[in-house]
């Protein structure tokens, strides 16, 4: 693998770049220290493109001056921050307490059965991405949900039926979310499931959740070798710390940014 | 009772209008503030007002202020409103309803500790909220409130409105200021505080919504005012955000003292045949109180004294019908999803009881898994870096003591799976 993967990209890099680069710039002078830009930043480009690209995160690289690893952490932390490409519409109702006493069980799984996924998967047809989610801060119309971030109140299977025909046709009154890729199931980083202890609680199987069976490390290899939307392009220190400066090499003041924070053989 | 102090005009008028608010003498505290109080003025109303932090943990504010060194270095007032406690939508109205009295509220506040730049943390899906906060800023900005030499002074108070990203342990103080520098949102290990070292390790303050939303009202009615309602040590009024099986839920502004009876016929009262038969009431880190203390006072002491908290002031109803091992595993899954992973005894703790939830409620579950859930939760409890682990066990137990019986007809009648 040696150039960032089009990764099925349906829109080239260089108009987001153009187009978010205004925005981005006026977010790095507003805070006094750079870093601190970085969550606005990355949202900027996600919403351009829908999620947050290889190249996208590699850019926020360089004009905060971190290194790409320390900015793939940083939005791998926040739920909100899709590192895949994700449907046109996120669902995601609420499946925190309130909710769940006036009613939210029965909504989540007409939800599953009418869209055919579960629980932090996407359609096949690339429309509809669909995540149960915790409290919204909305118990007094529960159960309630958002799509794309804009609150749907006081929940029915009618309404939820009402709601997924007119995305379909094209006429709900929350716009679509951009798409710059053709999405997969799901927008979820296959992550080292060896976070949690093993052999606990009578888990039988190695290979069950919680058991022996580790393959953090073989996962490690997967991503690198088989991921189609590559972070790390060619794991040498210097690709690290100038993919991003390359990206934007025709641009001037964001190339002068980015030699800024992290001057040529700094170490 | 209802009173309206924040409420006051929410669902009358259009207070995200800077006129209307203007009219209605929107302002006039913070000009009052910057040219006859003085800070000391400020911080003096302050602390004779009997202010107590309305996010969750009910901490003196002005005392909070106090504790900012006076060592010349640059401090930040940071208001918190990453408002995703369970059971809690009370900052989610004040930022989209009345946005100018928030910010009045942080110009205040920020004008008293001596922070040039402040910041509100405005929680990821607020999507509406953020934008009708935005556009209020603005036309404060534009009316000569917010930036330099304020009311011709040489007062200086920037504002800057920064959005999560999804993740509820942002809400924590120290969380919240590793993602405001665009970290990842892990609590910090305290000491030091932030008011030693915060947000870039300058002194820091962090307020919830509602607490310096109070201000303004404070400095107009004086801090006597504030002091004189409710219990004494427990004054003022809160915004209480109240939930579940109850005909009305809302959020109702009442003095504190106010009985959980009184909140509950706010609410309307429990659903048409239905008993209440148990109360959570401060937000889902909170243990349970049940039907016999209905009659209690609604303040952060009596709560306390009770074994349980005020907290955000979220009150969940439950009646008779509800499933409490369900109501159980929506409260740790969620602490489970949210543990940001730092901490092994959250991390795992949270993932096992979610785990053993699971079985006991789909099949597979044993008695003695009763035994462990209280174990476990009170094993992961007091050993991490932030509260969020810690509140896992106060509901757990609490309801799991009380209704037993429930946990245990699910162990006993389902068949353990193949």
């Amino acid at each position: 693998m040696s150039e960032p993967s089009t990764g099925g990209r349906t829109r080239d890099f260089a108009s987001v770049l153009a187009e978010v680069k205004p925005e981005a710039e006026r977010l790095l002078a507003e805070y006094p220290q750079r870093r601190s830009a970085l969550l606005p930043i990355l949202r900027a480009f996600q919403n351009v493109e829908g999620w947050l690209s290889p190249e996208a995160m590699s850019v926020c690289a360089a004009m905060v001056g971190e290194p790409l690893s320390v900015v793939e952490s940083t939005a791998s932390f926040y739920t909100l921050f899709y590192r895949r490409p994700i449907g046109k519409y996120m669902l995601q109702p609420c499946r925190n307490l309130s909710c769940t006493l006036r009613g939210a069980e029965p909504i989540m799984a007409h939800f599953r059965e009418r869209l055919g996924v579960e629980h932090l998967q996407t359609t096949d047809d690339g429309l509809f991405s669909y995540e149960e989610v915790e409290c919204l801060a909305a118990c007094d119309r529960a159960p309630c949900m958002q799509v794309n971030l804009e609150f749907v109140f006081d929940l029915t299977a009618d309404k939820v039926d009402a709601i997924l025909a007119a995305m379909r046709e094209g006429r709900y009154e929350v716009a679509a979310l951009p798409q710059s890729a053709v999405p997969a199931k799901s927008w979820l980083v296959t992550q080292a499931p060896a976070k949690r202890s093993p052999g606990a609680l009578r888990v039988a199987s190695p290979d069950a959740p919680g058991g022996m069976g580790d393959r953090s490390g073989a996962q490690m290899v997967e991503r690198l070798v088989e991921d189609p939307y590559p972070v790390v392009v060619r794991p040498t220190r210097e690709r690290l710390v100038t993919d991003g400066a390359a990206l934007l090499a025709n641009d001037r003041d964001l190339a002068a940014v980015a030699r800024d924070v992290r001057p040529d053989g700094a170490s | 009772m209802v009173v309206k102090v924040l409420t006051e005009g929410i669902g009358e008028v259009d207070l995200c209008d800077i006129e209307i608010y203007r009219a209605r003498g929107g302002y006039e505290q913070w000009r009052r503030a910057v040219t006859a109080l003085g800070a000391a003025g400020v911080m003096d109303a302050t602390n004779r007002s009997g202010l107590r932090g309305r996010g969750g943990a009910g901490f003196p504010t002005a005392r909070k202020w106090s504790f900012l060194p006076a060592n010349g270095r640059p401090r930040y007032l940071v208001c918190n409103s990453d408002e995703a406690e369970p059971g809690t939508f009370k900052d989610r109205m004040l930022l989209e309803r009345t946005p100018h009295q928030v910010i009045e509220g942080i110009l205040i506040g920020s004008y008293a500790i001596g922070s040039r730049h402040s910041f509100i943390y405005i929680r990821g899906e607020f999507a509406e909220g953020y934008r009708i906060f935005k556009a209020a800023l603005a036309q404060a900005r534009a009316a000569g409130f917010v930036g330099e030499r304020i009311f011709g002074s040489d007062v200086t108070v920037e504002l800057t409105v920064h959005r999560g990203a999804g993740a509820y342990i942002c809400g924590e103080e120290t969380a919240l200021l590793n993602s405001l520098e665009g970290r990842r949102g892990e609590p910090r290990l305290k000491p030091p505080f932030p008011a030693v070292k915060g947000l870039y390790g300058e002194p820091t303050v962090v307020n919830n919504v509602e607490t310096l939303a109070y201000l303004p009202h404070i400095l107009r009615n004086g801090p006597e005012w504030f002091a004189s309602v409710g219990p004494q040590r427990s004054p003022g009024f809160k915004v209480v955000s109240v939930s579940g099986h109850v005909k009305r839920p809302g959020n109702f502004e009442v003095p504190l003292g106010t009985t959980l009876r009184e909140l509950l016929e706010l609410a309307g009262g429990p659903l048409e045949g239905r008993k209440i038969v148990a109360i959570q009431p401060g937000g889902g880190s909170s243990a349970c109180l049940f039907e016999e203390h209905l009659g209690l006072s609604y303040d952060f002491d009596t709560m306390a004294a009770h074994g349980t908290m005020l907290g955000s002031g979220a009150i969940v109803f439950f009646d008779d019908s509800t499933d409490f091992v369900k109501a159980a595993l929506a409260l740790v899954r969620f602490y489970a999803h949210e543990s940001c992973g730092q901490c092994t005894p959250c991390r795992e703790g949270g993932h096992w009881l979610e785990v053993t939830l699971e079985r006991i409620l789909h099949g597979g579950g044993v008695e003695s898994d009763i035994d462990m859930l209280l174990a476990v939760a009170h094993q992961l409890t007091g050993i991490n870096l932030c509260p969020l682990g810690d509140s896992i066990e106060p509901f757990l137990a609490s309801v799991v003591k009380r209704f037993e019986g429930q946990f245990r007809s699910y162990v006993r009648t389902l068949p353990v799976p193949a």
